[in-house]
């Protein structure tokens, strides 16, 4: 069976989805249960396991499905506005071509014909899509987007430290779109706490991140019967089984790991014992007996108090434990004993196989090991000692049924996925390509770094003053960076007006922060990257401002650094970046540097609504022009979604029109929502989107065959990653 | 190879608790739990048409683990409830009923839900403050140097549950039994850490009830067979005792993963047996006097050990290996080598007991908090319910330990509470209001509806068509019988309220609990005397019942936030 693929139909099912989807989004979103075939039931407003549990049958439905699951996979958040996205995308798209399809049909030709011709269609838009994710989105990410942004550290420090406040605000946002709405403060208030009694130093949060993002099964608990807000934070290590053999002992244990069991077995895999009276096999049982016992009272000199097993002992070394007085817990997961060895350093001792000299060196001491009873069950408490940059500690998730367990587990896990997304910089590949009658117009000149030093005084003397003294140490090995410096023969900038623009930027004026945190939020420079020094000279000056309309330039002091690449100290380029709107010349490296939030309530999908616009009514082609347009509108239906139960003045009109007369007039803009949203997870979804948008847009015919095709299905995979 | 089948897509219903299905089968399950509620609660007689065992019972924990419900949401409903009970015990159609009036009140004023689970989750946590507060007029503090509370708080919990049959003096021995035997399982010596011992329930069905027993120490059943072998002679003030857990059968012990040849002729059996004798000669020449197995004694070994007047029991079970080893003092051996003699252990006496048409070893130790309760029934589902309801009321008395305090019960700490909340919210709306965000309307009528909730939960007590009055001053709990003349003097017709804390001669005015009356402040601070003074209290489990009310409101507002269910026909 064959069908063709048509935006109208991926329309349809982009529709029923969204319908589904829209009702748990945001704050106001409820919750949805789904049953699993086992019988379970399970709560849950999280969009990927709702698409999942859907189990689709249409075949682009199911393309979407994988598309969400992949994004999800990558970045752990944004499944529903995923959808939201695409349907209001596929739906602009079908408008516009709706409106071209009236004017083929004159043309009189067959329906086949005709399919394929728009086929041809599709292919050119999604090229279209495809030059705009690569090249437009990434563009106007950095160049526009990116005074908006706000940082999560604190700025008052040198280090990059977490501010609490901002974390705060960051996570209750993410969990207002994923847990039941009476939750999501207590449960946003647990993982802030958990976080910061984690980490050991302030500046280890990344190895916390990723311990307890790899390894997050093993230090939660879930208990069920009790209400949610019993839920709790447990200094150490969580088991979840109990002891073998439990022999109460103080101060510091030393523990031992082993893989396998203590007591040698009559014949290894492989081999083959022969037996050949019943003296040997007494003799051969005896040895058993006593090579155990010798090993347990090795072990027992050795001060070892507690053994940990990754396999089931047998009863023989239990026995011999307990008259050793030697803790046991057995039949610990691979898991586990991963993460106790990268907690303590400790790996596995290994059991000697034939000679009776033992050596243990590998022993560490854990502070207490205790059993612990949650709700009748019993479990395996242990206080490590961390070597690392993570202190232990262990999340005691409590709720009624299983499944509000499971879904606040879920949401936890998502938001360590999307916070780890969040402290790394995101590069923006974007190179753009200059138009050859740009490239000549303008020469490059290429200055050496100190030279450089005197860049201002080449552009205007009266910009000077600003700039000097300003020194930031750049520690990321951006191995090529060069010093590019455009002169526009043409480039004339009134003196004034350059000077108002760098007054305008200097960093004590935020001009979106809203929240008490002021000083912890501010604008960051859309190329910094890497660990930056902030002196109190730091100058940011960006004037990449749309006031300049009239001269058709735009200049854009990014971040007048000096660089300091490692080794050479004295070697100190200059990144000066200069830009044309239109077509420029340029190869930069821009990024969206770590930890970047912009407020709530769809602030994100306005801005970048109103930038696309801007960009749209300067652009020549008409292909980039619809396309922008049609991705611009798209963005606003999840601010629409979100605003749809409020009333007056928070309607999502009034949000809207505020925000572009705020945009238009250069003002702060006011959000009337507390929280924070990651800057990087945006994009991310941005892109994925408009990846499965070319996907679905260039597929022409759908083929329906009984075999499964796995090659196929493996590549695809491949890509997604 | 594994065989692929397609997945049939999942069924997506929208806005489940608009539907008419839902309603109904949620009215039916209250229908259920509303009718075993209480004392005078009517029995469930659950039972599958093949045959087999029926079960007669009024108690959730029973109920709700046969109930086979299909659609999520009373799934979602009845696992949050068996979750409850399995933590607590005690609560369960407590937290049921409220759970299910909560929804079905909800529903009726139509308001949008998230307004109703914001201000549900207010008033649960008034409620909270209020129950955990010095002032609250429903908690009475636990003494624990009289036993009239803890007896008055057991007797509850076995009055309530009518389906196992007691007779009112048979409450009051079995309450004795209970209590003594929860206080036998608390050590004497108190370090800073208590920790508890055991009471094993052992079956005796078919014997009056009056003849349960609790005794000290352990009982083993016996066949008459073995008792006749006799006990063994006390050579000193106890006797040693040997606790195996590695199985004595003479079977082999796990090889390895690789294989064993064994040459033509060689019996491994011969040579098992042999270690096996081995052993029993080591036990006898250590004077042990008593060998217990948890698996099975080869019979070859069991022969050797009475003859040397050595009493061999095996097959003792795993269930039984810790009290065992507690009482005795034993640590259970895993090897058939060379046992050390610190792994021995001892009892004072072994005596042998015949309780009706059953006989026992028991095992009377030294010193230990272990304790077998002795329990007899007429019928097998009515010593199943008894079972239950003691092991409930041993959990509540260890709950009641944790945190020294107890509600009242018959209803009044929840007409209390519904007078407090009502009283709190119209008195002093302005926090509530600004903290929720809503307006007076909304926060009168969930109020309401909460409230009523919690009424209607007290007013299920009641099931033969009484009338339920409350009275003005305390907010207490009366029920008026049904064929009552109409026009008579309140005080006399009524004689104490549901918890049996005051009487009716106290001047009080009365008002019937549906009948819209005006707040009032219900009197807080519950006078100490009053605590003393009456001996026949309904009580209540404090952290049971607090825990049921969250769990309740919780479940409730989880159900009434769902906007979709999908469910999975694979």
């Amino acid at each position: 069976m064959a069908g063709p693929v048509s935006v109208k139909a991926a329309l349809e099912v982009a529709e029923v989805l969204e319908t589904i989807v829209s009702g748990c989004v945001g704050p106001e979103g409820r919750q949805v249960l789904c049953t699993k075939p086992t019988g379970e039931v399970l709560l849950s407003r999280d969009g990927g396991r709702l698409l999942q549990a859907l189990h689709l049958e249409h075949p682009i439905a199911r393309m979407m499905v994988a598309c969400v699951s992949s994004h999800l996979r990558k970045t752990g958040d944004g499944a529903k506005t995923f959808v939201i996205f695409l349907c209001h995308l596929l739906r602009g798209l079908h408008a516009v071509t709706d409106k071209r399809k009236d004017s083929l049909i004159s043309e009189n030709i067959q329906t086949h014909g005709r399919h394929w011709k728009n086929c041809c269609q599709w292919k050119f838009i999604s090229q279209a899509l495809v030059t705009f994710q690569t090249q437009v989105l990434d563009y106007v990410m950095d160049q526009y987007l990116s005074r908006h942004f706000l940082s999560i550290f604190s700025s008052s420090t040198k280090e990059r430290t977490l501010c609490r406040n901002s974390l705060e605000l960051l996570l209750e946002a993410y969990f207002c779109g994923r847990v039941g709405r009476n939750n999501h403060n207590f449960i946003s208030q647990l993982m802030c706490d958990y976080f910061f009694k984690c980490m050991a130093c302030e500046s280890g949060f990344e190895e916390v991140f990723e311990l307890v993002d790899d390894c997050f099964v093993e230090l939660n608990v879930g208990v069920t019967g009790l209400p949610v807000s019993d839920s709790r934070i447990m200094a150490g290590l969580v088991l979840h089984r109990d002891f073998s053999v439990y022999c109460p002992a103080d101060g510091d244990i030393r523990t031992v790991i082993v893989t396998e069991t203590v007591q040698p077995a009559f014949s290894t895999s492989g081999s083959e014992f022969i037996l050949n009276s019943e003296a040997q096999f007494q003799a051969s049982q005896f040895w058993i007996m006593e090579r155990t016992k010798a090993m347990m009272k090795y072990l027992e000199s050795q001060n070892v108090k507690l053994l940990l097993s990754s396999v089931k002992q047998p009863d023989l070394v239990i026995f011999c434990a307990r008259l050793k007085g030697i803790s046991v817990v057995e039949c610990l997961s691979s898991g586990e004993v991963s993460l106790i060895q990268r907690v303590i350093g400790l790996s596995p001792f290994v059991l000697p196989q034939a000679s009776s000299q033992f050596e243990i060196s590998n022993t560490a001491l854990v502070k207490f090991c205790k059993p612990l009873v949650l709700r009748a069950k019993r479990y395996v408490h242990l206080g490590l000692i961390s070597t690392c940059s993570f202190i232990p500690h262990c999340l005691v998730l409590c709720g009624p049924v299983q499944g509000l367990v499971e879904q606040h587990k879920d949401a936890l896990y998502g938001a360590f996925k999307m916070l780890r997304q969040l402290f790394k910089d995101l590069d923006l590949n974007y190179v753009t390509q200059t138009s050859d009658q740009n490239y000549t117009s303008s020469p490059l000149i290429y200055k050496n770094s100190r030279e450089s030093n005197q860049l201002p005084e080449v552009v205007n003397g009266s910009i000077q003053s600003p700039h000097q003294g300003t020194i930031v140490k750049n520690r990321d090995e951006l191995a090529k960076t060069q010093t590019y410096l455009k002169v526009y023969s043409n480039l004339v900038v009134p003196s004034v007006e350059l000077e108002t623009r760098i007054l305008c930027s200097t960093p004590k004026v935020t001009p979106t922060d809203t929240y008490q945190t002021d000083e912890t939020l501010r604008c960051f420079s859309p190329n910094k990257t890497g660990i930056i020094d902030n002196h109190e000279s730091f100058t940011e000056s960006n004037s990449a401002n749309s006031t300049t309309e009239n001269t058709r330039i735009e200049i854009s002091y990014e971040n007048l650094q000096v660089t300091k690449t490692a080794g050479k100290g004295s070697m100190l380029p200059v990144r000066y970046k200069s830009l044309e709107i239109c077509t420029s010349q340029s190869y930069c490296f821009s990024s969206i540097p770590a930890g970047c939030v912009l407020p709530v309530g769809g602030n994100f999908e306005i801005l970048l609504h109103y930038y696309l616009l801007n960009y749209a009514k300067i652009c020549q082609q008409s292909e980039e022009t619809m396309v922008s347009m049609i991705i611009a509108n798209a963005l606003l239906g999840i601010p629409k979604i979100l605003y749809k139960s409020k009333k007056g003045n928070y309607s999502f009109p009034q949000i809207y029109m505020k925000a572009l007369h705020a945009l238009q007039t250069s003002q702060p803009m006011v959000s009337s929502q507390t929280g924070l949203e990651s800057v990087v997870g945006k994009y991310q979804l941005l892109t994925s989107v408009l990846q499965c948008l070319t996907k679905i847009l260039t597929i022409d015919l759908v083929i329906n065959i009984k075999r499964q095709p796995q090659e196929i299905y493996d590549q695809d995979s491949e890509e997604e990653l | 190879m594994s065989r692929f089948e397609a997945k049939k897509p999942s069924l997506c219903k929208s806005e489940p608790l608009t539907s008419e299905r839902v309603r109904a089968t949620l009215s039916v399950l209250k229908g259920i739990v509303t009718s075993c509620y209480g004392p005078l609660g009517r029995l469930k007689q659950l039972h599958n048409s093949l045959g087999g065992s029926v079960c007669t019972t009024s108690q959730s924990s029973a109920l709700l683990a046969n109930l086979s419900v299909t659609h999520p949401i009373l799934k979602i409903l009845t696992t949050s409830m068996q979750n409850h009970v399995s933590c607590f015990s005690d609560c369960g159609l407590f937290t049921a009923i409220l759970c299910c009036n909560l929804i079905e009140n909800a529903q009726r004023i139509g308001l949008t839900p998230s307004t109703v689970i914001k201000l549900n989750k207010h008033l649960l946590r008034l409620c909270i403050s209020y129950l955990k507060s010095e002032a609250c007029g429903c908690r009475i503090p636990v003494d624990f140097s009289s036993t009239q509370i803890l007896l008055c708080l057991v007797r509850s919990i076995l009055t309530s549950k009518p389906a196992s049959m007691l007779t009112r003096k048979e409450i009051d021995h079995i309450s004795t039994l209970i209590l003594r035997a929860f206080l036998l399982t608390i050590p004497e010596n108190t370090e800073d850490h208590i920790i508890l011992g055991e009471s094993i329930i052992v079956p005796l069905k078919g014997q009056r009830v009056i003849d349960s027993t609790v005794l000290p120490g352990i009982l083993i059943e016996m066949s008459e067979v073995q008792l006749m072998k006799g006990l063994p002679v006390k050579k000193s003030d106890s006797l040693k005792v040997a606790l195996f857990c590695a199985s004595l059968s003479g079977d082999l012990s796990d090889t390895g993963e690789g294989t064993v040849v064994v040459s033509y002729g060689v019996s491994l059996e011969n040579a098992v047996l042999d270690q096996l004798l081995n052993l029993g000669r080591q036990l006898v020449s250590d004077h042990v006097d008593l060998v217990m197995c948890q698996k099975v004694i080869h019979p070859s070994l069991k022969q050797f050990l009475s003859m040397h007047r050595v009493i061999a029991v095996d097959r003792v079970g795993v269930a039984l290996m810790e009290p065992l080893s507690k009482v005795t003092g034993s640590q259970p051996i895993g090897s058939l080598g060379s046992i050390s003699p610190s792994s021995y252990g001892s009892v004072k006496d072994l005596c042998t007991a015949k309780f009706g048409f059953k006989h026992f070893f028991h095992l009377i130790p030294n010193e230990a908090t272990v304790c077998s309760l002795l329990l007899c029934n007429r019928n097998d589902t009515a010593w199943d319910e008894l079972k239950l309801t003691c092991q409930t009321a041993l959990h509540v008395l260890q709950l009641t330990l944790k945190e020294p305090c107890v509600l009242l019960g018959g209803g009044c700490t929840e007409t209390h509470l519904a007078a407090y909340i009502r009283h709190k919210t119209c008195n002093e709306p302005e926090s509530i209001l600004k903290d929720e965000g809503c307006n007076q309307t909304e926060l009168h009528l969930i109020t309401e509806a909460f409230c009523s909730a919690l009424e209607s939960l007290a007013a299920s007590l009641e099931h033969d068509g009484g009338e339920i009055l409350t009275d003005m001053k305390y907010g207490h709990f009366w029920s008026l019988q049904a064929d009552s003349p109409s026009i008579v003097n309140w005080p006399d017709l009524l004689s104490r309220c549901g918890c049996g804390l005051y009487n009716s001669q106290e001047e009080l005015s009365w008002s019937f609990l549906r009948s819209t009356c005006h707040p009032f402040a219900p009197q807080t601070c519950l006078p100490h005397e009053a605590a003393g003074s009456a001996n026949y209290l309904t009580l209540d489990c404090f952290t049971a019942k607090l825990n049921g009310l969250q769990v309740a409101v919780e479940t409730a507002n989880l159900i009434l936030d769902l906007s979709y269910v999908i469910e999975d026909k694979n």
